[in-house]
């Protein structure tokens, strides 16, 4: 955000040609039983803008495979082996993992 | 303050047979008098529908995170000596345990209420799946959606 502030006001005041950095968060993420069928894989690598939530992480993959779409209200999901909330931001190195309902035992 | 011998709590994903004599040896200790143990085993149907196999798989890392939690929770409510807790992965035939849970204590009610405690959380917190088949195809099981936070907890305001 600073970064990208500097830049503008570079590129105005002084006609700098500054490239805009934009910051890149990679996480880990993980989808389990029926999910890993929907999406068709259980873990992979994925680079995200600054400051993205679980929440936005989901939509992602739901604009990606619509079907994932209807299972969001049966879905939990977890940052770093704990349940976390939606609106949870992601950090770099983050894992993050999407749950469904579980049935061990 | 933790309570003592947590150190000698097992906590195992498998994938072979598991070993219940051993486990139930295991938790016992001279000042215990009493073991409560859970046996959960593969069943032959499902909602009518004749089984051939279950196949488990688990969010590992989790999982193990998740019951050393219950441990720790069974040890601060019911004050428990030792727990094992197994869970399998993989394919199971028939008639083989897929989870088992043992626990001791001085004295009995303890141990049942702890035990109890044990595979209900179990059931509803450990990132463990199972799907099921059948003659005519394979179906995940209906699962319990784990509790988890509504909402990251608000910043505090800068003062």
């Amino acid at each position: 955000m600073f970064r990208g502030a500097l830049a503008g006001f570079l590129r105005s005041r002084y006609n700098l040609a500054v490239a805009p950095v934009s910051r890149t968060v990679r996480v880990k993420v993980l989808f389990f039983g029926r999910l890993k069928d929907v999406v068709g894989h259980s873990q992979e690598s994925l680079n995200l803008a600054d400051a993205v939530t679980i929440e936005q992480l989901f939509a992602v993959y739901a604009a990606r495979t619509p079907e994932l779409a209807q299972y969001r209200s049966s879905v939990v999901a977890s940052r770093n082996q704990e349940f976390a909330a939606w609106d949870t931001v992601l950090y770099p190195g983050d894992e993050v993992a999407f749950l469904p309902p579980v049935s061990g035992g | 303050m933790a309570p003592p011998f947590h150190h000698e709590d097992i906590f195992q994903l498998v994938r072979e047979p598991i070993d219940l004599r051993a486990l139930i040896e295991h938790v016992r200790a001279p000042g215990d008098g009493a073991i409560v143990t859970f046996d959960g085993f593969v069943r032959n149907q499902s909602h009518n529908r004749a089984t051939l196999y279950l196949d488990y798989e688990a969010y590992e890392s989790m999982a193990l995170v998740k019951m050393r939690e219950i441990a720790a929770q069974l040890h601060e409510k019911y004050g428990i000596h030792r727990v094992a807790i197994v869970h399998r992965l993989g394919h199971l035939e028939i008639g083989e345990t897929s989870v088992f849970i043992a626990v001791s204590a001085p004295h009995r009610a303890a141990a049942f209420d702890a035990c109890r405690f044990a595979i209900d959380t179990l059931k509803r917190t450990v990132p463990i799946w199972k799907k099921e088949y059948f003659e005519d195809g394979a179906v995940w099981a209906d699962g319990e959606l784990p509790p988890a936070p509504l909402a990251t907890p608000r910043a505090k305001p800068a003062s």
